[in-house]
């Protein structure tokens, strides 16, 4: 096992929520629990997939994770240094070192910047070089990443879909990221791209020995590219271990369903089992206990255990074997 | 072919001027279709590949200069028996086309003369017999106006019903009907209280509340959960197997089409390379397909829809290069640059001449050299 380089210890972020104008009047100002308790663990050269629906806090724990967004509590440890800990200026010389991709293709890059631009404005941000250098370093990562020189001279309106992921990936390393935070790196491209993507991402890992928090809500890219995937379900991780594993084997029934919801859209013969009949699930009231209980079927085929709604024992993530955790009381049989 | 088509097609080209280029976006570049009554047509392609810009120029939907320039669309549905007419009736009178070498280089169009002809000549079949589902659910919904008015506005416009309050029983009958959960609640909610699996279902309603002889659903998975989508698309086959409405389904996601689609239709570069049976088409294996669609099939990340595991070091077979840039279609055909199955036989022709859509079995129509099929008579 290589050494751990992000270390995350019981991580919470709350939200204030909108209730109208008047509800503070009342004291009625709620907060919502967008990350609630989470902890794992990344080493150097791996990559961990992080899932979940939209809303469950995926993307504000990549945000925290790069201090970016302040945590309300918790620990965030990379390479040593506590990020949650420290000011603005002190985390600037590791910011270099870990960096974002972000979902919007066309929000990441400055569209009045040509690409040439672009790239030299990261190469020289965090160091100090000679013209040539620059010159050097840039064809360097066009290589890296399989961007034409011809598209230096481009604006970012003027590339395709991959060229822009192209673009934003190589700006990530020209600053000289180890450690990266892709947030849906593949979901605005088209199939064909996304494989290109995937592999790009892929080779850059084995060639530089890069480490990534790969978030998100497609879960056959996430099964490709990770070696350990984390699910999460409203602000917690209630399943993580090796991804052939939570995908193949999982013991945690949200897990089941959320792989299994993807053949469902394949076949109608699993259709009519599993995830017939699910409520909906709401942020700000998640329920006593156990958060998945009203949606889950083995609490329904169980008989409604008395222990899933017990307030005072919510699951925690607990070693089920095979390097899987899992937070659940009746955790899914092998 | 026996019963005759509901919808069909014909050589439909919706082009787009860019001032800035100088040149014509050719979105939709020839496109072709047949949907037999009660069957499902799923169009499948890559964003720009024209599936979308088809649909919109089905309904006159597609503004701007110069828009639909060539096409027909016979279509079969309403009440009168008066056999299929077609929507574009008259395209010809408004556009002058100039061609140079077999492609359009210049088109005149009098653009108010033709939105003005195809107001007249659509407004009775928009919304009511060809209804529309938008990606979007929530921006497609009227925010001021309750789910249940929408809905109960549809029937009044579209139906028999004149009555507020039946309208509002045979809304709530549809809420029902899409699995909506608590529909008398959310009949008063407005669509800000629902959730994007809800406004989808919501928007479905309406639109089978027109009782539509064709649905056209433009993506309408894209962009929600993904426990949320395979629900949606749950709901689409049981109601396909309820009321067995005729679908015009545009996607980009091929596990949705091979799930809902009965025949299906790969679009690249604004035109369309195979169209056949699904089964046939998107079964991995299946021979033969078109060097694309096995492309394309190959690289989803889905081992299931590779039957098999991919590379030991979880690499995934891509295809190369970008996505044929409309703007400037290449000579031949539009795929080469990216085909791997090019020999050294036809690469001439692949590069210089364009594939026709040739019959290779029966209801099953390709465009590749490799698969020339039988030249079609008529």
């Amino acid at each position: 096992m290589a050494r751990p380089l992000l270390e995350v210890t019981d991580l919470r972020k709350q939200y204030q929520a909108r209730a109208g104008m008047l509800a503070a009047l009342h004291g009625r100002t709620r907060s919502v629990p967008a990350v609630d308790g989470v902890s794992f663990g990344l080493s150097e050269h791996e990559t961990l997939g992080l899932v979940g629906e939209s809303g469950c806090g995926k993307t504000t724990i990549g945000r925290i994770v790069l201090g970016v967004t302040p945590a309300s509590s918790g620990r965030v440890v990379f390479d040593g240094h506590e990020i949650t800990a420290l000011r603005p200026r002190a985390l600037r010389p590791l910011r270099k070192q870990m960096q974002m991709i972000f979902q919007d293709l066309d929000a990441a890059l400055n569209p009045r910047m040509r690409v040439r631009d672009i790239l030299r404005e990261a190469i020289t941000l965090h160091h100090r070089l000679e013209q040539t250098e620059v010159a050097r370093r840039t064809s360097e990562l066009l290589d890296q990443v399989n961007l034409k020189s011809a598209k230096l001279a481009s604006f970012p309106h003027e590339l395709s879909g991959g060229e822009k992921r192209r673009v934003g990936i190589a700006r990530v390393l020209a600053v000289g990221a180890r450690f990266i935070v892709a947030d849906e790196p593949t979901s605005a491209l088209d199939v064909s791209i996304q494989a290109q993507i995937v592999n790009l991402l892929r080779d850059l890992q084995t060639r530089l020995g890069l480490s990534y928090l790969f978030i998100s809500h497609d879960l056959e890219v996430v099964e490709l590219v990770s070696h350990r995937v984390a699910v999460m379900y409203l602000g917690r991780i209630v399943e993580i271990g090796p991804a052939e594993r939570v995908a193949r084997a999982s013991r945690h029934p949200y897990t089941s369903i959320l792989w299994s919801s993807l053949v469902e859209k394949r076949s109608d013969e699993v259709a009519r089992n599993g995830a017939a009949a699910w409520g909906v699930f709401d942020f700000e009231r998640p329920g006593q206990g156990c958060r998945f209980a009203p949606r889950c079927p083995v609490y329904e085929a169980a008989g409604r255990p008395a222990i899933c709604t017990d307030p005072t024992s919510e699951p925690t993530l607990r070693d089920v074997g095979d390097g899987q955790s899992v937070a659940c009381h009746f955790p899914l049989a092998r | 072919m026996t019963r005759p088509p509901l919808l069909e097609i014909q050589d439909l080209r919706t082009y787009f001027y860019s001032r800035a280029k100088e040149a014509f976006i050719r979105s939709v570049d020839g496109v072709s279709l047949a949907i037999a009554p009660g069957e499902t047509l799923g169009v499948v392609g890559e964003s720009g590949s024209g599936k979308s810009v088809t649909a919109l120029s089905i309904l006159g939907l597609v503004g701007g200069n110069p828009g639909v320039i060539t096409g027909a669309v016979h279509f079969a549905g309403g009440n009168g028996a008066s056999g299929p007419r077609n929507l574009l009736a008259d395209l010809e009178r408004y556009v002058s086309l100039t061609k140079h070498d077999g492609r359009i280089v210049a088109v005149a169009k009098d653009e108010p003369g033709w939105r003005a002809h195809v107001e007249r000549a659509l407004a009775r079949v928009r919304g009511k017999q060809i209804a529309m589902i938008f990606q979007n659910p929530k921006s497609s919904l009227n925010p001021f106006v309750t789910v249940g008015q929408q809905i109960s506005e549809a029937v009044r416009l579209h139906t028999g019903v004149t009555h507020a309050s039946e309208a509002k029983e045979r809304a709530l009958g549809w809420l029902e009907r899409v699995r909506m959960d608590s529909p008398r609640l959310r009949f008063d909610q407005y669509p800000d209280g629902l959730s994007g699996g809800m406004c989808q279902r919501a928007m479905i309603a309406m639109a089978l509340a027109s009782e539509p002889s064709l649905l056209i659903a433009d993506e309408p998975t894209t962009g929600l959960d993904a426990t949320i989508q395979s629900r949606i698309v749950a709901l689409l086959a049981e109601l396909k197997s309820e009321f067995g409405v005729t679908t015009l389904l545009i996607t980009h996601d091929i596990r949705v089409v091979s799930r809902l689609a009965d025949t299906v239709a790969v679009m690249y570069g604004a035109t369309v390379m195979e169209h056949g049976p699904a089964r046939d088409v998107l079964a991995p294996g299946v021979e033969p397909k078109h060097p694309y669609t096995s492309a394309l099939l190959a690289s989803l990340p889905s081992t299931q829809t590779n039957g098999r595991r991919h590379a030991v070091d979880g690499r995934l077979p891509v295809i190369r290069g970008e996505v044929v840039d409309t703007m400037n279609v290449p000579r031949g055909c539009r795929f080469h640059a990216r085909c791997d199955r090019i020999t050294d036989a036809i690469r001439a022709r692949c590069m210089g001449e364009e594939p026709a859509l040739a019959t290779v079995a029966a209801g099953h129509r390709m465009r590749c050299h490799l698969h020339p099929g039988e030249a079609r008579g008529g």
